[in-house]
């Protein structure tokens, strides 16, 4: 095949132009501006790691950072068995089960801002609220929901996990279609019952795809930013603050022009704990779909 | 391998970096040697009103031969308005809330005009307090003041109504709201006190509240600044609230509110005070649907000391720091005569008031004086014909709105001091147990860091 | 169907038929409690007159319908606007992200230049970086072009995509090289192979990038939130937010009820696309 050449040049031209811009350069750019202070009026000043120190000493990035993790714990709690149970389920049912898989996964199609916004009014805290009428009538509630700092988080986390979740089911359903039929069979002729062929042949045959979804997830909710932005706004009382909205807020909350350094510096800090996480993600995959 | 990727990213990035920097100011002169001048122009407007707008910009060409002006579509956005100014993608006159004049200009993020502004027939006689939220420390006029309101307490007649309480009788001292607020929660169900406690309008209304107890957020010195959050009035506002809250539980169930959302939950009924600018009305009609008939607004309770006050705000007109000298003047020019001459001018303030009138736009909205009382009367006078907002019921605040003495935002750092006073009150709001000793402490502290910093 | 976990014995025996039972059972009525019960809601919301809504939001019509909600929402909320929006950067979106992918993985996969390898790097290299640290730097890029509040602004960052790169270059790569080699014996220029040869094999890769394209597209919001300031060109995600502030109750539901039937309409119809997909994201991402 030829090699080098105008041809190739040309082909390449819309990626190069394309990453240019709007990839490598800004990327580069984004490093730069971490060690710069900058009203975009003004002339522009290097001031080495003060950008760094100055997030580094702002009380929200830990409480940022501490949210965050509960965000991704709490998802974790509730988001992680939810699905795999709800694939294994499905994946034996006989009759219909296209059914069960579409209405797993309507959630995800819906828009995720009509989702946050429609959750938005369920979660109203008067005792005519959506949940709150159906905690009515069993006898509980109003719950304050959003308007609560102890419930606020953990009601963004269910939401986001009704939101996700019908995907993850479709990803386990794929993979458990993949396991060979002859390996339970294998285990039956061992005597073994439902519960330790799951144990000892579909869970070791989903070990790839668990971890998968695992590092996925933890990328995923490291960035949350959709839910706190709508439903609370970091509220009540930071207590949904995230480090997203956090560099949100340096860079766009301030009518005075934002703090674009400090925006940057927790920006490349994120992007380094993620990109240790991305690395371990792709060595995974690369191992799991190599066995 | 890492070197060898970043040196071909360097390659193909440096070009890109270095056209990428800024430039100074310059005129932008079009081929007829006029020099063309960008206008903001409210986006979303009607037809007839573009008309109207058009019409304004003819009439201005043809008195000033040499200005070419074009209209341009914006609305101000906090998070993207400086990088627009910057990016010159903003029109070169536009207008911002008072809250940011000092800052701007501080950090000479808009251009200075005070040398032609000074140049204008009024520029003397500016109300003085208005006047100095586009002032430099120096004194300088950077921005020019084009509206001006005080807070005031609106109230929904029909709610007043149905909790057996006279919507003519507003409440007139803040144990009165706490009383009012309780019985309408009693009698409605409806929250019957709500405040704004979001996107720094939480700080805004608390710096409201803490001028109308007599209360000052920052004491300046010279050029030195010094935030006083921690006060024996702040300490009656939280505790009022705290009582409101938690005691009568009449501040209904939503504390997460912004401008937006508790304009909207008022129109909606399920509100039955609230603080915000006395000239909301026309937002609450226009954007939010709300009956005229259900509307009420009165001055905002004022504790008995002497320095008890209402916090004023209002809209400046700005020049963009990327004109050079003719457009500034040019500006100048188009400020006075598009904004100014409908405060100014009987032809102006008759043609807008009558645009307003055609496109079913409130006219006559409580407002208060940016140049002096005599001038203010006469467009009143003016405009009168094509009044079309119930006065009757805006009376309880307009007999007295100009009685009360007006104070000026804090300037020292204001969002940022709002926004730390934003945590204060959700937190008041949403936990129970909240100490107000150590919230205030705590806010103090941390406004007093942003000042110092700032 | 073939079997799975559960064997034909097992299913045989009464005891694990009727657990295996009443546990479906419960499935199916928790699956159409939590994915089908908010959308019902939404669409009975569409129709009820605001204080309905607000007073007792699970009583099913106490005081009739309210069609007028979703021709208002569709008119004087010109929800018919964004939703153009929408599309227009949904398809803009997509169009560019196939150029890129498929003109570079063809290069890439098929031409293979000598610096070949460097540029394929440099693009997975971008696959480390999360979107984040492009945040403030591309939209610093996109004010200073003038590029704020066009379309572009969207369109083109959207083509950055390392990922469909890789996708369609392995796609390609693995395309028969004999086919490419006889096409090239018949006197077909590297223009007509990529066009009438390589394109049409790879309508599968395709349909997963587009299928991608679209649907992040119509999920994405903090961007064209950043760059399309102007409700004039804004699509729903940006706009349905502002609106609640300044729209009625019920019509504000309409309006979140007519956002999603686009999507939820093109999912029931294109079911399998959209759960192969699904699926496809878990498998190859990376």
């Amino acid at each position: 095949m030829r090699r080098g050449g105008l041809t190739s040049l040309l082909f390449l031209a819309p990626l190069l132009v394309v990453f240019g811009v709007f990839s490598w350069a800004p990327i580069v750019q984004s490093v730069v501006m971490s060690f710069q202070k900058t009203n975009l009026v003004g002339p522009t000043r290097f001031v080495g790691l003060d950008n760094f120190v100055q997030v580094l000493n702002d009380p929200l990035l830990w409480t940022a950072v501490g949210n965050t993790l509960w965000f991704a714990l709490l998802a974790l709690v509730f988001g992680y068995p939810l699905p795999l149970v709800t694939a294994v389920l499905i994946s034996e049912v006989r009759a219909r089960r296209g059914l069960f898989s579409a209405l797993a996964y309507l959630p995800v199609v819906v828009p995720p801002v009509v989702a946050v916004l429609l959750w938005k009014f369920f979660y109203d805290a008067s005792p005519s609220g959506v949940f709150n009428t159906v905690l009515g009538w069993v006898g509980l509630g109003p719950w304050q929901w959003l308007q609560n700092p102890g419930s606020a988080m953990p009601a963004l986390v269910l939401e986001a996990t009704w939101a996700a979740a019908g995907g993850t089911v479709i990803i386990y359903l794929a993979a458990l279609a993949g396991v060979p039929v002859e390996q339970y069979e294998a285990a039956e002729i061992d005597g073994a019952g439902i519960w330790r062929k799951v144990w000892h042949v579909t869970l070791p045959r989903l070990r790839g795809v668990l971890l998968v979804t695992f590092i996925l997830q933890i990328i995923g909710t490291a960035q949350v930013f959709l839910e706190p932005f709508l439903f609370t706004g970091g509220g009540p009382a930071n207590s949904t603050m995230t480090i997203l909205l956090l560099i949100y807020d340096y860079a766009f909350a301030s009518s005075l022009g934002g703090d674009y350094g400090a925006a940057t510096a927790l920006s490349i800090m994120l992007a380094a704990v993620l990109a240790v996480l991305s690395a371990a993600y792709l060595r995974v995959t690369r191992t799991w779909s190599a066995s | 391998m890492t070197s060898h990727r970043s040196r071909v990213a360097a390659a193909l990035v440096l070009p890109l970096a270095l056209a990428a920097c800024g430039s100074s100011p310059d005129d932008e002169v079009g081929a007829d040697g006029k020099v063309v001048l960008t206008v903001a122009m409210d986006a979303g407007l009607e037809g007839k009103a573009i008309e109207a707008f058009n019409a304004r910009v003819a009439q201005f060409e043809q008195a000033h031969a040499d200005i070419d002006v074009k209209p341009q579509e914006y609305t101000w956005t906090a998070a993207t308005f400086t990088a627009q100014l910057a990016g010159g993608t903003a029109p070169d006159v536009l207008t911002v809330p008072f809250t940011d004049g000092r800052g701007l200009i501080e950090r000479g993020q808009i251009a200075d005009i005070s040398a032609q502004v000074d140049a204008l027939p009024y520029a003397k006689s500016l109300n003085p307090t208005v006047a100095k939220a586009g002032q430099s420390a120096d004194g300088r006029q950077w921005a020019v003041p084009i509206a001006a309101y005080g807070q005031a307490l609106h109230y929904n007649r029909t709610l007043f109504g149905q909790a057996g309480l006279d919507p003519d009788k507003p409440p007139t001292t803040w144990a009165e709201v706490r009383a009012a607020a309780k019985q309408i929660t009693e009698r409605t169900g409806q929250a019957g006190y709500a405040q704004m406690t979001q996107g720094n309008t939480g700080g805004w209304i608390l710096t409201t509240l803490d001028y109308a107890f007599g209360g000052r957020t920052e004491k300046l010195d010279g050029a030195n600044a010094e935030a006083t959050i921690d006060t024996p009035e702040m300490t009656e506002v939280l505790t009022s609230l705290r009582a409101m809250r938690w005691d009568d539980n009449s501040m209904g169930a939503n504390f997460l509110y912004d401008w937006a959302g508790i304009n909207q939950d008022f129109a909606a009924g399920r509100i039955g005070m609230y603080v915000s600018g006395g000239g909301n009305y026309g937002n609450l009609v226009t954007q939010n649907g709300l009956k005229p008939a259900d509307y009420g607004v009165t001055a905002l309770p004022l504790a008995d000391k002497p320095d008890a006050g209402v916090l004023g705000g209002g809209t400046l007109a700005v020049v963009s720091p990327k004109v050079g000298d003719r457009g500034k003047e040019a500006a100048v020019k188009w400020i006075d005569f598009y904004y100014m001459g409908k405060l100014t001018n009987q032809d102006a303030a008759v043609a807008d008031a009558k645009t307003l009138a055609d496109t079913k736009q409130p006219v006559g909205a409580p407002a208060l004086p940016v140049v002096d009382r005599a001038t203010y009367d006469k467009q009143q006078e003016w405009t009168k014909q094509y009044v079309n907002v119930p006065l009757n019921q805006m009376k309880p605040y307009t007999d007295r709105m100009f009685d009360q003495p007006l104070v000026t935002e804090p300037t020292k750092s204001t969002q940022e001091v709002y926004k730390i006073l934003d945590t204060t009150v959700q937190t008041l709001l949403t936990d129970r147990g909240a100490d107000v000793a150590a919230l205030l402490k705590k806010a103090d502290a941390d406004a007093q860091a942003t000042i110092g910093r700032g | 169907m073939k079997r799975g976990l559960i064997s034909p014995a097992e299913r045989a025996t009464p005891a694990i038929r009727r657990t295996l039972r009443a546990v479906q059972a419960l499935l199916l009525g928790a699956l159409l409690l939590t994915g089908l019960g908010p959308v019902l809601w939404l669409a009975k919301a569409a129709l009820t007159p605001t204080q309905d809504t607000l007073r007792a939001p699970l009583a099913i019509f106490p005081s009739g319908l309210d069609l007028a909600n979703l021709l208002t929402a569709w008119t004087r909320v010109e929800i018919d606007k964004y939703f153009l929006n929408t599309v227009v950067i949904a398809a803009g979106s997509w169009l560019v992200q196939l150029l890129v992918a498929t003109t570079a993985g063809y290069a890439l996969a098929v031409l293979r230049p000598r610096y070949g390898p460097v540029v394929t790097a440099v693009v997975l290299g971008t696959l480390f970086v999360p979107a984040i640290v492009l945040l403030v730097p591309l939209y610093l890029t996109v004010v200073r072009t003038g590029m704020i509040n066009t379309f572009w602004a969207v369109w083109l960052p959207a083509g950055a995509s390392a990922f469909n790169v890789v996708l369609v270059q392995r796609f390609f790569a693995n395309l028969p090289r004999e086919v490419l080699e006889a096409a090239r014996v018949d006197g077909a220029g590297p223009v007509r192979v990529f066009w009438s040869v390589v394109l049409p094999l790879s309508r599968p890769i395709l349909g997963v990038v587009s299928v991608f394209a679209v649907v992040a597209s119509w999920k994405d919001f903090l961007w064209p939130l950043l760059v399309l300031p102007d409700p004039a060109v804004q699509p729903l995600s940006v706009r349905l937010p502002a609106l609640q502030r300044y729209v009625e109750l019920d019509v504000f539901l309409a309006a979140l009820a007519l956002s999603s039937v686009i999507p939820v309409a093109l999912f029931l119809v294109f079911q399998r696309l959209f759960l192969q997909s699904g699926a496809l994201e878990g498998a190859v991402k990376g």
